[in-house]
C-alpha cells in the first residue's frame, strides 16, 4: 500500500516534470497575431478604416482607451485638435484659457522643443505614416497573392491603397508645413533602421508623386463613399501643397496650384446655401465638403476632435444646450482684431459668416490669455443639425471637421488670379467666385465687393472672415509673409497683450525633443 | 539543476526498499529545555546492533530511526546546545521506542531556524540578509493588511499604506529596481509564491485575503543571496509568510475581540466661508451672484469617525502526528470617508501529520476569505473639497447642485445615490509531501501543489437622477466586472543535508511549474429604461457594451542551492536558477541567475574570545535576479480590435478598425545584480543584537517604455529592455535589552531600524538628455510633475524653479511666468524647457522604532517611524492655490496657500509646491494587561492601542506620506484609531 501509494505519486510527478512542462511558450488569447489577421477579408477594410480612425479618434476603445499614441493624454493626442492648435492658437483667430502643461506657449509663439503638444502632432503624422506603411507592405501583390486573396478583392484593395496613399501624403503635408525637414519614411524603407532626415523639397516632391500617381485609383469626385477620398479630395490637397510652395520649398507653383483648384471647381461641388450647415452636426449632408474627418456621438467617440472643438469654444453666459452639448468648456475664443473684420457680431449681423460670435458676459479686449471671458466669444461649430435638432450624443458631437471644401478652392483661384496672373486664373473669374461667397454669407448683394476690392491684403482678411477656426490661418499668415515678424502684430503675439516681433525661426515649430534623442540624424530645425 | 538532475532525483526516490523493520523503529522529540521549543536539525546517532544510524530532527524536533529490534545508545549533537544522550534503549520487533530530549541553549550562541526559499535554515548559518519578524513582534491595533505588521520593524522595508481600510499598499524592500515593471516584492505564503492580486480588485490589497491574526512570521528576504533562489522574480526582494500551525499538545482555543474608532486627523487647509466670499468678490466680482448665504463644511460632511470590529476564533494543536489549526476571522472597517467600508470573513486550516510509517510528512493549508467592500464614489473627496462653502447642502428638500456641469457635483448627493461596491473571494492553498529518504540520512524529497483562485465582482450605479447622468442627459448606468484569476504550482524539490569530513553541505534542487491564467468579463449598460434595479439587475438600455480579456502566463523553473560549512564558522552558499517565462519570445524566454555568498563566523575564533562580542558575523553575497512583473505578450506583434466607438463611417455604414501593436520581439529579463557586505553582532550576551549590511543593485536591461525614431514603429513608444538604474544603501538594525527583568520587574527592549537608500536612473538610452515626464498630476489635463531622466532619481520632480526675492522669499502675487520663474536656458522665454529637476520623492534615511516593555502582567510597547528629506508635491495646494478657480460657472473653493501666494493663475509646474515632506510619527502605542487562569482560561489579556498617535512635519498637506510617488492629490484621509480588545486562551 505504501510503496503503490508513494510510487504513483512519483510517477505523476515524474511524468508531470517530463511532458510538456518544460515549454513556458504560451500562446494569446485575446489578442490576433499578424499571421491570422488577414485571413479574414474584411481585414483588410478595418485596417483601411484604422486609417481614417487615425484622424478621428485617439485610440482603440472610442472616447479613451488603449490609446495610439503615448507621452500626453489621450485626449489631447487627436490628430485634427492639435492641428487646429497649432494652427489657430499661435495666430489672431483664437487663444486657449486653459493651464494645461504647455498650452500656453502656443498662443504666444514661445514654445521649445519639450511641448507635448508639438511632440505628440508630431507622433500624429508619423503614426499615420507608419501605419500606411504596413499597410502597404501588407497589401502588396505578393502578399496578398499568397494569402490568396480573391481577384475581386484585390481591385477593392487597389482602391484601398490609394486611400492610404492620399492619407498618408496628407500627414506627410502636415508633416512638412508644421515641421519643415523631417524624415520620409515609405514602405520600401528599411524597417528598423533610424530614418534620415529628408529636405523640405523631397518631402514636397513626394507628396506630389503621390498624389498624382493615386489618381487613376481613386473615384471621380462626389462618386465615392462619405468620409473616403475621391479624386476630388486629391486635387484639392495638392492645390493647397502648390499654393504653399514657396514657403516649402522656395519656388511657387501657382500655375500648378490653378490646375487642381479647377479641377476641384469642376469636381461637382457647390456652395452650401446654408452657411451654418458646414459646421452643424448634419454637415454631412453639405454639398461643399470636400473632404470631412467624420465624428459621430455614438460609433466615432474622442475627447479631441470636435468634442474639443465645440465644448472648448462654449463657455459664461452661453447655454451649452443651445449647441447641444452637456456643458461649455470655457477653453477657445477669438480676439477683436478678427471679431472686427464683420461688419457686426451676433445674430443680427448682416454677414451669416459672423452671427455666432457672441460679446455677452466677454470683456472683447483680451486682457487676460487664462480668462475665457476676456477675447469674443466663437462657439462657430455646433452639435445641433442646421434643422436645430439635437446630436445623437451630448458629450460627443456628430458634427464632422471639414478639413476641405470649396470656398476654400474658390479663395485659393481669386489669390492665384492676383499672385499669378499668367497662371491662367482671371481676375473677373476670381471675384465671381468671392462675390459667390458673400452673397451667400449677406443673402443678397448687398456684401458684393468691386473689382478694385479684390487685392491680396482683402484676400486675407476674407480667408479669415470664411474659413475662421478651419484649421488655415498660421499657413496662410506664413504664405502672406505676417505670422512671424513685426510687420502684423496682434494681441499677445510674442507673449504681451499689445503683441510683439517675434523671430522668423517660429514659423516652423521645432523637432521634438525625444525625437532627436531617439532618432540621431536629425537636425534642430534653426533658432530652436 | 538541470530537468536531467531532476530525473536522477526521482530515480532515487524510484528505488524499492527491503520490507525488513518497517514497524520497529525509535522516535522522540528534541526540545529547547528553555521554553520547551522543538529543536530542529539536530543530528541524532543511534548506535548499538548492526550499524549506526542517523536522522536530523524536523521542524518540530521529532525524529524517527527505523531499526532493528535490539538495544541501542542514541546521541543528540545541535550546534548552540550541548550534547546529550540516552542509553539502553529497547527497542522490541514492530514495536516504537519513545525517547526525547531536552537541551539546554549554550548562552552566547544565536539559534532558531528561519523560513528560506524552498527551505529552513539556521540563523547562525544564514549568509545572506534576511530579517523575519515573528508575531510577538509585529505591530497591534486595527491591522488590516499583513503588511502593515511590519512597519517599521525591518531596516530597509518601506511599507507605504494607502490610508484606506483594505485598500492598496505598497512595498519597497531598499528602494525600486524598475520603472514599467512591478517594484513590489514577491509574497510567498507557506512557501507557494502568490501571483495573483493585481487587477483583481482595483485600490484593494491583493493580500486582504490573508487574516493577520493567523500569522506566525514574516521573512523579508533582502540581498541575492536569499532571493536569487526565486530568480526572476526576486529583483524587489521576497516577503516570506508563515501562518500559523498547531505547537502545544493540548488544543489551545483562543479568541480575541476588538473594537476601534477612528478619526481624522487632518484636512486641507481650506478657504473659510467668509474668506471664499472676499476672493470671489475680489476675484471672479461677476460670480458674487452665485453664492450662497451658508457657512459649510463639506469636508465634515462627508468625514466620520469610524468604527471598526473584528473577531477572532482558533482552535490548535498537536496530537499523536498531526498538528492542526483552524480559525476562523471577521472584520468589519469603515473608513473615515462616508461610503467606504471593507469586511472581511476568513477561514484557514492547517493540518499536518507524519504518514506512512513515518517516511512521509504531510502538511495541508487552506485558506478562504470574503471581502466585501463598499466604495465611496469617486469624486466625493474632491467634491467635498472643492465645493463653495456658502452653500447650504440642502435646498428646501433637494440637493444643492450647480447648473455648469463643470462644478463641482454635491457630494452627499453623491453619496446618497450612486453605490459602487465589490466582492471578492479567494482561496489558496497548498498540499505538501515532504519523504524522508530511508537509510539516507539527511535526505528528502518534497513535492507541493498549491492553487490560488480568485474571483471578484465590483459593481457600481449610477441612477438617471444622479446629477452626473442629468448633466450628460445619458440616463442610468451600471457597470460591472467579474475578473477570475487561476494560478497553480507545482513544486519538486530534494533536500540532502549531511556532515562530511567537518563540514556540513546542505544541498537543495527542484523544479517548479506556475501557470496562471485570469479572464476579465466587463460590461456596462447605459440609459437604463428604469432605475429600481439598481445594481441588482440590468434592464433594457440604450447602449450595453460587453468584453472580455482573456490572458494565460506560465513560469517554469529549475533550480540548486548549495550551503556548506566548514567548522561551524566558514559558511559557503551558492545557487543557480533557470526561469523559463512565456512572457518572452523564443530566445529570450530562458534567463539564469547565480548568486553566491560567504560568511565568517568571526565571533567562534578563539582570538575573539576575549572580547564582549557574543556573536559576530561578516557577511558577503553577490548574485542576480529578474523581474518579469509586467504584461503579457509584449513580444508578439498583434493587432488589437477597435470598440464600438472607435470605428469609422465608409458612406452610412460604420466599419469597425483593427491596428497593429508596436513591440519589440526582443524583449527580455529585466536583470539586478546585487551586492551586499553585510555583518551580524550580539554584544554582552546577547544584551545588544544587530546587524549591518551596505548594498548595491544595479539594475540592467529595464524593462522600458521609451520613444522611438517617428516612423520606424507604429507607435511613438515602444516597451524595450533599455536603460539602467542603481540602488545604494546602508542599512542599521540594532535590538538593546536593557532591562532584562533580573534585577527588578521591569523588562524593557527597544530596537531601532535605520536605512539610507539612493536611487539613481543611470541610464535612459545612452544618451545623456533623455527626458520622459511622469507623475500625473490634477490641473489641466494630462499635466505631468515627475520626469525620468538620466543621472536623477526616479520619479524626480520637475518644475520651473520658481524666483525668490531679495529676503529670500518667493515671489507671490498675480505675475507673468516671466517673474515668477527662472529663465533656465536663458532663452528670454519661460517654457517647458525652463523645467529642471528639483528633489524626490524618496526618502533619504528612514529610522524606525519599536519599544517593549513590561512590568509583572503589563506589556507595554511603542512604534515610531521618521522619514527624512523625503519630498511630496502638493498637489491640493498647487491644484486649488490660484484665483482664477473661482471664475467660470462655479466657483470652486480655493486652497488657503492662494492668500498668502496670491497667484490668479494655477502655477502647477511651480518649485513652491515641492515640499519637504519630512516627519516623526508615532505609529502605535499599546498597552495590554495579562491575567492567567483565570475564569477558566488559561490566559486573559485586555489591550489598547493607538495608532497614527501622532504626527510632525514641515509638511503643509494632510498627510507627509503621500503615497509611494509623492504626489499628494486628495488623498485618503488619514486617521488615528484607537482599538481596545481581549483574547483569551482556553
Amino acid at each position: 500500500m505504501t510503496r503503490i501509494l508513494r510510487n504513483s505519486l512519483l510517477a505523476a510527478a515524474a511524468l508531470f516534470v517530463g511532458a510538456a512542462c518544460t515549454d513556458p511558450t504560451v500562446a494569446p488569447k485575446s489578442t490576433i497575431n499578424s499571421e491570422t489577421v488577414f485571413s479574414e477579408p474584411t481585414a483588410y477594410k478595418a485596417y483601411l478604416a484604422k486609417l481614417y480612425a487615425g484622424l478621428a479618434v485617439t485610440g482603440q476603445q472610442g472616447a479613451a482607451g488603449n490609446a495610439d499614441i503615448g507621452g500626453i493624454d489621450e485626449g489631447f493626442s487627436q490628430y485634427f485638435r492639435l492641428l487646429w492648435q497649432m494652427q489657430e492658437l499661435p495666430t489672431d483667430e483664437a487663444a486657449v484659457s486653459w493651464g494645461d502643461q504647455g498650452i500656453q506657449e502656443l498662443n504666444t509663439q514661445i514654445w521649445g522643443s519639450s511641448n507635448s503638444f508639438l511632440g505628440a502632432m508630431y507622433y500624429r503624422v508619423f503614426f499615420q505614416v507608419a501605419m500606411v506603411n504596413q499597410f502597404m507592405r501588407e497589401t502588396s501583390d505578393a502578399k496578398l497573392n499568397a494569402r490568396g486573396v480573391s481577384t475581386a478583392l484585390k481591385d477593392e484593395i487597389a482602391g484601398y491603397r490609394a486611400e492610404a496613399r492620399f492619407l498618408r501624403a496628407l500627414s506627410y503635408w502636415h508633416g512638412l508645413d508644421l515641421f519643415g525637414a523631417i524624415p520620409l519614411v515609405t514602405e520600401n524603407s528599411a524597417v528598423e533602421t533610424m530614418p534620415a532626415q529628408a529636405t523640405k523639397q523631397e518631402i514636397f516632391d513626394f507628396i506630389v508623386s503621390e498624389l498624382t500617381a493615386i489618381q487613376a485609383d481613386l473615384p471621380a469626385a462626389r462618386t465615392g463613399e462619405y468620409g473616403r477620398v475621391d479624386r476630388g479630395a486629391a486635387a484639392m490637397l495638392l492645390a493647397k501643397v502648390y499654393m504653399n510652395a514657396e514657403t516649402y520649398i522656395g519656388s511657387e507653383k501657382y500655375s500648378e496650384a490653378l490646375t487642381e483648384v479647377n479641377k476641384v471647381i469642376a469636381g461637382g461641388y457647390t456652395l452650401d446655401p446654408n452657411f451654418r450647415r458646414i459646421f452643424s452636426a448634419d454637415n454631412h449632408t453639405s454639398p461643399e465638403i470636400i473632404f470631412a474627418v467624420a465624428q459621430d456621438g455614438q460609433k466615432i467617440q474622442t475627447w479631441g476632435g470636435m468634442t474639443f472643438l465645440i465644448h472648448a469654444s462654449v463657455g459664461g453666459n452661453m447655454n451649452a444646450g443651445d449647441f447641444s452639448i452637456d456643458g461649455g468648456w470655457w477653453g477657445v475664443r477669438t480676439k477683436l482684431v478678427i471679431a472686427n473684420l464683420y461688419p457686426a457680431l451676433g445674430p443680427a449681423s448682416p454677414d451669416a459668416r459672423s452671427r455666432f460670435f457672441t460679446t455677452d458676459g466677454f470683456n472683447t479686449t483680451m486682457t487676460d490669455l487664462t480668462n475665457f471671458t476676456t477675447g469674443v466669444g466663437s462657439p462657430k461649430y455646433t452639435n445641433k443639425t442646421s434643422t436645430g435638432a439635437n446630436g445623437s450624443h451630448p458629450t460627443h458631437p456628430d458634427t464632422d471637421y471639414p478639413m476641405f471644401r470649396l470656398a476654400d478652392a474658390y479663395l485659393m483661384y481669386a489669390e492665384i488670379a492676383l499672385r499669378k496672373p499668367t497662371a491662367g486664373a482671371t481676375t473677373g473669374q476670381a471675384l465671381t467666385y468671392v462675390n459667390a461667397l458673400r452673397q451667400r454669407a449677406y443673402g443678397n448683394t448687398s456684401g458684393n465687393i468691386a473689382a478694385g476690392a479684390l487685392t491680396l491684403s482683402f484676400i486675407l482678411d476674407e480667408r479669415a472672415r470664411e474659413l475662421f477656426w478651419e484649421g488655415h490661418r498660421r499657413t496662410d499668415l506664413i504664405r502672406f509673409g505676417l505670422f512671424t515678424g513685426a510687420t502684423k502684430v496682434w494681441p499677445w503675439k510674442g507673449g504681451t497683450q499689445a503683441g510683439r516681433t517675434t523671430d522668423a525661426y517660429r514659423a516652423l515649430y521645432p523637432l521634438p525633443a525625444s525625437e532627436l534623442i531617439a532618432n540621431k540624424n536629425l537636425t534642430q530645425n534653426t533658432g530652436y | 539543476m538541470t530537468r536531467y538532475g531532476v530525473f536522477a532525483l526521482l530515480a532515487t526516490l524510484c528505488v524499492s526498499e527491503p520490507a525488513l523493520a518497517q514497524n520497529t523503529k525509535i522516535t522522540g522529540t528534541v526540545r529547547n529545555a528553555d521554553g520547551g521549543a522543538p529543536v530542529f536539525g539536530a543530528t541524532i546517532e543511534v548506535t548499538g546492533g548492526a550499524a549506526t544510524r542517523g536522522a536530523l530532527t524536523r521542524e518540530d524536533g521529532r525524529y524517527t530511526i527505523a531499526v532493528e529490534p535490539g538495544t541501542y545508545t542514541v546521541r543528540v549533537r545541535r550546534i548552540g546546545f550541548s550534547t546529550d544522550s540516552a542509553a539502553g534503549v529497547v527497542v522490541r520487533a514492530g514495536a516504537t521506542a519513545t525517547t526525547n530530549f531536552t537541551l539546554r541553549a549554550s548562552a552566547t550562541q544565536i539559534v532558531g531556524v528561519t523560513v528560506t526559499g524552498y527551505g529552513t535554515q539556521e540563523v547562525r548559518d544564514i549568509t545572506g540578509s534576511v530579517k523575519a519578524v515573528t508575531a510577538r513582534e509585529f505591530n497591534p491595533g486595527r491591522v488590516v493588511s499583513a503588511e502593515q505588521l511590519i512597519q517599521a520593524k525591518v531596516p530597509g522595508v518601506q511599507v507605504i499604506e494607502s490610508n484606506e481600510p483594505g485598500g492598496g499598499i505598497s512595498l519597497r524592500i531598499r528602494g525600486g529596481t524598475s520603472i514599467n515593471a512591478s517594484n513590489e516584492p514577491l509574497i510567498v505564503v507557506d512557501g507557494v509564491p502568490l501571483n495573483v492580486g493585481g487587477g483583481l480588485s482595483s485600490g484593494r490589497n491583493p493580500l486582504n485575503f490573508l487574516n493577520p491574526n493567523d500569522i506566525k512570521e514574516i521573512t523579508v528576504l533582502k540581498d541575492a543571496q536569499a532571493t536569487a533562489i526565486y530568480g526572476s522574480r526576486g529583483a524587489n526582494g521576497v516577503l516570506m509568510i508563515t501562518t500559523k500551525s498547531g505547537s502545544a499538545a493540548e488544543p489551545v482555543l483562543t479568541y480575541s475581540t476588538n473594537f476601534s474608532t477612528s478619526s481624522v486627523i487632518r484636512t486641507p487647509d481650506l478657504l473659510s466661508p467668509n474668506q471664499f466670499r472676499t476672493a470671489v468678490t475680489t476675484f471672479a466680482n461677476s460670480n458674487v451672484s452665485k453664492l450662497g448665504t451658508a457657512q459649510t463644511n463639506w469636508l465634515d460632511r462627508v468625514l466620520r469617525s469610524a468604527g471598526g470590529i473584528e473577531n477572532n476564533i482558533s482552535l490548535a494543536g498537536i496530537r499523536d502526528d498531526a498538528r492542526y489549526r483552524l480559525s476562523l476571522g471577521r472584520l468589519r472597517q469603515d473608513g473615515v470617508l462616508a461610503g467606504t467600508t471593507a469586511e472581511r470573513t476568513t477561514i484557514a486550516m492547517t493540518y499536518s501529520d507524519l504518514m506512512l510509517n513515518d517516511q512521509i510528512e504531510f502538511r495541508a493549508n487552506l485558506k478562504g476569505s470574503r471581502s466585501d467592500d463598499q466604495y465611496t464614489p469617486g469624486g466625493v473627496l474632491g467634491n467635498a473639497i472643492a465645493m463653495d462653502p456658502t452653500q447650504a447642502p440642502l435646498t428646501g428638500s433637494s440637493y444643492f447642485q450647480w447648473t455648469d456641469p463643470l462644478g463641482p457635483n454635491n457630494p452627499l448627493a453623491d453619496l446618497a445615490v450612486l453605490q459602487d461596491r465589490g466582492q471578492t473571494y479567494r482561496t489558496v492553498g497548498n498540499i505538501e509531501a515532504k519523504y524522508f529518504i530511508p537509510r539516507v540520512t539527511g535526505l528528502s524529497a518534497t513535492v507541493r501543489t498549491g492553487f490560488d483562485l480568485a474571483t471578484s465582482q465590483r459593481t457600481s450605479f449610477s441612477p438617471s437622477y444622479a446629477q452626473q447622468d442629468k448633466e450628460t442627459s445619458r440616463g442610468g448606468r451600471v457597470d460591472r466586472s467579474n475578473p477570475r484569476q487561476f494560478n497553480t504550482v507545482f513544486e519538486l524539490f530534494g533536500n540532502y543535508n549531511r556532515k562530511v569530513m567537518g563540514a556540513t553541505v546542505d544541498l537543495t534542487g527542484g523544479y517548479t511549474y506556475e501557470d496562471q491564467t485570469g479572464d476579465y468579463p466587463y460590461y456596462y449598460s447605459q440609459g437604463l429604461s428604469t432605475d429600481l434595479l439598481g445594481i441588482n439587475g440590468v434592464p433594457s438600455a440604450q447602449i450595453t457594451q460587453n468584453s472580455l480579456y482573456v490572458e494565460e502566463s506560465k513560469l517554469i523553473s529549475f533550480f540548486g542551492r548549495a550551503n556548506v560549512s566548514y567548522a561551524d564558522k566558514y559558511l559557503l552558499t551558492a545557487s543557480l536558477r533557470r526561469d523559463g517565462s512565456s512572457r518572452f519570445g523564443p530566445g529570450n524566454q530562458w534567463g539564469l541567475f547565480p548568486s553566491v555568498a560567504a560568511a565568517w563566523r568571526l565571533g567562534d575564533e578563539a582570538f575573539m574570545q576575549d572580547l564582549p562580542f557574543s556573536d559576530l558575523k561578516l557577511r558577503f553575497s553577490w548574485g542576480v535576479n529578474g523581474n518579469q512583473a509586467f504584461g503579457n505578450y509584449l513580444y508578439i506583434p498583434t493587432y488589437t480590435f477597435g470598440g464600438p466607438q472607435a470605428q469609422y463611417q465608409f458612406g452610412s455604414q460604420y466599419i469597425a478598425t483593427i491596428r497593429p501593436s508596436a513591440v519589440d520581439p526582443n524583449i527580455k529579463w529585466e536583470q539586478t545584480t546585487s551586492t551586499n557586505f553585510g555583518l551580524d553582532y550580539g554584544l554582552f550576551n546577547d544584551r545588544i543584537t544587530g546587524t549591518v549590511d551596505v548594498y548595491t543593485k544595479t539594475t540592467d536591461d529595464l524593462i522600458f517604455t521609451v520613444p522611438v525614431a517617428a516612423g520606424t514603429a507604429v507607435s511613438n513608444f515602444v516597451t524595450t529592455n533599455i536603460g539602467s538604474m542603481k540602488n545604494t544603501g546602508l542599512e542599521l538594525g540594532l535590538t538593546a535589552v536593557i532591562l532584562d527583568g533580573r534585577t527588578s520587574p521591569w523588562k524593557y527592549d527597544a530596537s531601532f531600524a535605520f536605512s539610507t537608500n539612493t536611487n539613481e536612473l543611470t541610464a535612459i538610452s545612452g544618451s545623456g538628455t533623455d527626458q520622459i515626464l511622469t507623475g500625473g498630476i490634477a490641473g489641466g489635463v494630462g499635466s505631468t510633475i515627475q520626469v525620468l531622466q538620466p543621472g536623477s532619481p526616479v520619479n524626480s520632480f520637475f518644475v520651473y524653479r520658481h524666483k525668490k526675492d531679495a529676503n529670500g522669499q518667493y515671489v507671490t502675487g498675480d505675475k507673468t511666468d516671466a517673474q515668477l520663474y527662472e529663465d533656465l536656458n536663458g532663452d528670454g522665454v519661460i517654457n517647458q524647457n525652463d523645467r529642471e529637476v528639483y528633489k524626490n520623492p524618496a526618502p533619504k534615511f528612514i529610522v524606525g522604532h519599536t519599544s517593549t516593555a513590561s512590568y509583572k502582567n503589563w506589556d507595554f510597547s511603542l512604534t515610531a517611524r521618521a522619514y527624512l528629506g523625503n519630498y511630496v508635491y502638493n498637489n491640493v495646494a498647487s491644484n486649488l492655490g490660484h484665483y482664477s478657480g473661482l471664475r467660470g460657472g462655479a466657483p470652486t473653493n480655493r486652497h488657503a496657500s492662494v492668500i498668502t501666494n496670491g497667484f490668479v493663475n494655477p502655477q502647477y509646474f511651480s518649485s513652491i509646491y515641492v515640499e519637504d515632506a519630512s516627519f516623526l510619527r508615532i505609529d502605535n502605542i499599546s498597552a495590554g494587561y495579562t491575567l492567567r487562569d483565570v475564569f477558566g482560561a488559561r490566559s486573559a489579556r485586555a489591550f489598547v492601542t493607538i495608532q497614527n498617535a501622532f504626527t510632525t512635519s514641515k509638511y503643509s498637506g494632510v498627510d507627509p506620506l503621500a503615497g509611494v510617488n509623492g504626489i499628494d492629490n486628495n488623498l485618503f484621509p488619514l486617521s488615528r484609531t484607537i482599538t481596545a480588545g481581549l483574547s483569551i486562551g482556553y
